[in-house]
């Protein structure tokens, strides 16, 4: 997925002082971090300081990364994942126990829930109600064990193979897998429970 | 098949990674097995669940603040952000000036042109504004709104000067006419309308030259313009609108 050739001369160019090159570097991966901090810490204000914490910390220890030991991108997701953690353990998290209703009724009957998501053509209710869903996923998904949601979060949403994550989390690759499907399985109970509810 | 194994498979098998004599066992398994039916079934709900949020855009400025606070160096002009917002500033001026100044070319409206620039900066110098002051202006929208108010409060009340002044000139001349005979008012009148043109330096008068061109007969222009307001100031302050 990620040109590593290009990835290193630009790491390359960096190092040696070119601001330019910093630039383009931040530029091609601010967002990925932004959103991996902001599905893991919740809120964008956090996300927000999280990322430049990364970056700060990125571009101290730049000369540090080895492009024979893997992917920019995997060394750049294993530092935002490190800050995650001191992050949540700095924070004590407040649980919201009751804001899981925001859902509205009519998605609520019996269809299985992956066939509510919906997928095309959506008029303005449904992008309303599609942004409502977004939200009741996005605090269900702060509702899960740190390590569930980091799992989940760097597979489902970051597309990360379950080699790359391993090496991320330094967990062997079957933890990784067992993980995911507990991970999406809470999820998945959370949502269904919230439905529930709201019935 | 385990349910240990079933749930080691379970990713893959979401994923669609698994075929053959695995897959068959694999969904074997899940339906016999409840427990791990089920586990299935929530798995595949919530990787739908998780597929389904977008990616979040991050605010404008967090490119911007993450340089700041690492290389120090601005960022470059982009897609975005204040240098772009200048560059369309730029672009819309040039499409503004640049026909404006191709039609300045043509022959028949360099006069006009040129009179219209002579004009307003000769206003401006009246109403008190240089230049070269123009590089001290204070930019901000409030700034701006307030110092176009206080100029063209400035030209307006120039302007009714101008027209009492015209005003009184021109009651004096038709009293004159009324009591001097037919000869010596032509003269006077032929003598005061030099005058007139060299006395004043404001740059109207050259406009006002330009206006009797077309005027008919040769009365005293201002004498007929109670209500109409003379060109320059008039014209001056509808461009500063
Ligand atoms: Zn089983």
């Amino acid at each position: 997925m990620e040109d590593t050739h290009v990835a290193a001369l630009l790491v390359r160019r960096c190092i040696a002082g070119d601001s330019a090159a910093w630039e383009e570097l931040v530029e091609r991966h601010h967002r990925r971090v932004y959103n991996i901090c902001y599905r893991f810490a919740g809120s964008a204000s956090d996300a927000e300081d999280l990322t430049q914490e990364v970056f700060i910390k990125i571009y101290r220890t730049l000369a540090s990364y080895d492009v024979e030991r893997g992917a920019f991108t995997t060394w750049l997701t294993t530092i935002t994942r490190n800050l995650l953690v001191d992050h949540f353990r700095k924070t004590k998290q407040e649980r919201r126990t009751d804001s899981l209703d925001a859902i509205p009724a009519e998605e609520a009957d019996a269809t299985p829930l992956s066939e509510r998501i919906p997928d095309h053509a959506p008029g303005p209710e449904a992008k309303a109600r599609s942004r409502e869903t977004g939200e009741a996923v996005h605090e269900a998904l702060q509702r899960l064990s740190p390590e569930l949601r980091e799992t989940v979060i760097l597979r489902d949403l970051q597309d990360m193979d379950y080699r790359d994550i391993a090496t991320v989390l330094k967990v062997p690759e079957g933890t990784v897998k067992s993980r995911i499907n507990r991970g999406r399985a809470e999820l998945a109970r959370l949502l269904q429970r919230t439905y529930k509810q709201v019935i | 098949m385990q349910c240990l194994e079933f749930d080691a498979l379970l990713s893959q098998a979401i994923d669609g990674s698994l075929s053959g004599e695995k897959l068959g066992s694999f969904e074997a398994h899940g339906r016999e097995c409840r427990a791990c039916g089920e586990l299935l079934q929530e798995a595949e709900a919530g990787r739908s669940w998780l597929k389904s949020l977008g990616e979040i855009a991050p605010p404008p400025s967090l490119v911007t603040n993450i340089l700041l606070r690492t290389s120090g160096v601005p960022r470059r002009a982009r897609g975005n952000g204040l240098s772009s917002w200048l560059e369309r500033l730029q672009e819309g001026a040039v499409a503004i000036v640049s026909p404006l100044a191709a039609a300045a070319r043509q022959p028949r409206f360099a006069m006009s042109f040129g009179m219209a620039f002579f004009t307003l900066s000769a206003t401006l110098s009246l109403v008190g504004v240089r230049l070269r002051d123009l590089r001290h202006l204070d930019l901000r929208p409030s700034a701006i709104r307030r110092s176009y108010y206080e100029t063209s409060g400035r030209v307006v009340k120039y302007y009714e000067n101008i027209r009492f002044v015209y005003e009184i000139e021109s009651r004096v001349r038709q009293l004159k006419q009324a009591t001097t005979p037919a000869e010596q008012q032509l003269d006077k009148q032929e003598n005061h309308k030099g005058r007139e043109n060299k006395s004043d330096r404001s740059g109207q008068p050259k406009q006002q030259e330009q206006r009797n061109y077309s005027q008919e007969g040769d009365q005293p222009v201002f004498a007929f313009l109670p209500d109409d307001p003379p060109v320059v100031p008039g014209a001056t302050y509808r461009r500063l609108v």
